[in-house]
């Protein structure tokens, strides 16, 4: 795994969203984003930015402290030390407060017209 | 440093001020009756939601048969996704050409250099490669998707008739692989705490669920390729794909469901 610089999420929310602004967690420590706008309530998508400028080996959008989220689609785009940079859109999920979102993926398999 | 570090380092020092023995000693200050246990903080579940994939763009039926190709990440396999279906409601397996007299598309596609084997499922065909073959896949590649491209347009059958003739029933797949997986399969995983289940038979199409060990396990894929793929195929020669249908990061017990106590 690179060294992450900084990711970029998108996250739409469903039908529930908490009021409170999602936080991400690397490695066990939770964060709040250094840069954000939107939210996270019914139909809302928020937008936020992060700087790791570290080795993650767990990457995760935090549940909420109550109730339940539902998200629509994440999308996330990470910016690897030294590498170009890739997204990645996640499907549906649905989070509370006990449960976590893995957003640490890997760079997708290219794909190539033949 | 990053600026997450330090502040969350901060906060954690701070909040384990007046709690913390000396440093290099035995703590000889006074230890007070706590007024409340500490609470353990829960395990959390990690949730893994499925990843999108932009679908090759299907479009009414033309001359123009879009195929794209997408390599696996052990480089086991490429994947040729057409923009229609190549054979519906059934799939085919080649282990070889010489077994690969019932379809004309598979011959075509074992005369390109390297092919080792060929399965057909809906809108996609999958080529694996002879061990000796090493580089990127992008010649091969190209020349199975001008193949295929070249069999569709003048439209030829994929397989023949006797190919599907010769499928044996659901019903009777299904009893002989459910035989092979609690004689063969299952005992032999039993000792990792894994179990393979029949989810269902759709046409010669086998869909099967990972579950215990093996649910979430990073050796399930070879698990499946190695093991269950070489039993099933031995005891039902016809069957086409066989896929995983579980959901590796759900159920009771996955294998990387839970982290320890602390990781979020």
């Amino acid at each position: 795994m690179p060294k992450l610089n900084t990711f970029d999420v998108v996250i739409k929310t469903g039908a529930n969203g908490p009021a409170a602004l999602p936080k991400w967690a690397i490695n066990g420590f939770v964060v709040e984003f250094e840069q954000s706008k939107g939210g996270n309530g019914p139909g809302e998508t928020f937008e936020g930015t992060a700087n790791p400028g570290s080795f993650p080996h767990s990457l995760l959008i935090r549940g909420p402290e109550s109730g339940q989220w539902d998200i629509e689609e994440t999308k996330v785009t990470y910016y690897p030390n030294g590498e170009s940079p890739y997204t990645v859109r996640l499907g549906a999920a649905r989070l509370d407060e006990e449960s976590d979102l893995n957003i640490w993926h890997e760079r997708p398999q290219a794909v190539f017209d033949v | 440093m990053p600026s997450w570090f330090s502040k969350v380092f901060k906060d954690k020092n701070n909040a384990a001020t007046g709690t913390r023995p000396p440093l290099g000693g035995i703590d000889v200050s006074e230890d007070p009756e706590p007024e409340t246990k500490p609470v353990p903080e829960k395990r959390r579940l990690l949730v893994n939601a499925p990843v999108l994939e932009d679908a090759v763009e299907t479009a009414a039926w033309s001359a123009d048969v879009r195929i794209k190709a997408r390599v696996e990440k052990d480089n086991s396999a490429c994947v040729l996704m057409v923009d229609r279906p190549i054979l519906e409601g059934h799939s085919a397996w080649f282990p070889s050409k010489l077994k690969a007299g019932t379809s004309s598309l598979a011959q075509t596609l074992f005369e390109i250099d390297g092919v080792e084997t060929a399965l057909i499922h809906g809108f996609t065909v999958t080529l694996t490669r002879r061990p000796t073959m090493h580089g990127d896949w992008k010649q091969l590649a190209q020349e199975a998707g001008n193949a295929i491209r070249a069999h569709l347009i003048e439209g030829l059958p994929v397989v023949t008739p006797e190919f599907l003739d010769g499928l044996p029933a659901e019903d009777a797949i299904l009893t002989t692989l459910k035989r092979v997986l609690d004689t063969e399969i299952n005992p032999s995983i039993a000792a990792h705490s894994g179990e393979i289940a029949l989810d269902r038979v759709e046409g010669n199409t086998v869909y099967i669920q990972m579950m215990g060990g093996c649910q979430g396990c990073a050796a399930s894929d070879v698990t499946l390729r190695q093991g269950v793929h070489d039993a099933f195929r031995s005891a039902v020669p016809q069957i086409g794909a066989i896929l995983d249908n579980t959901d590796h990061s759900a159920g009771k017990s996955p294998f990387y469901k839970e982290l320890p106590v602390g990781m979020s």
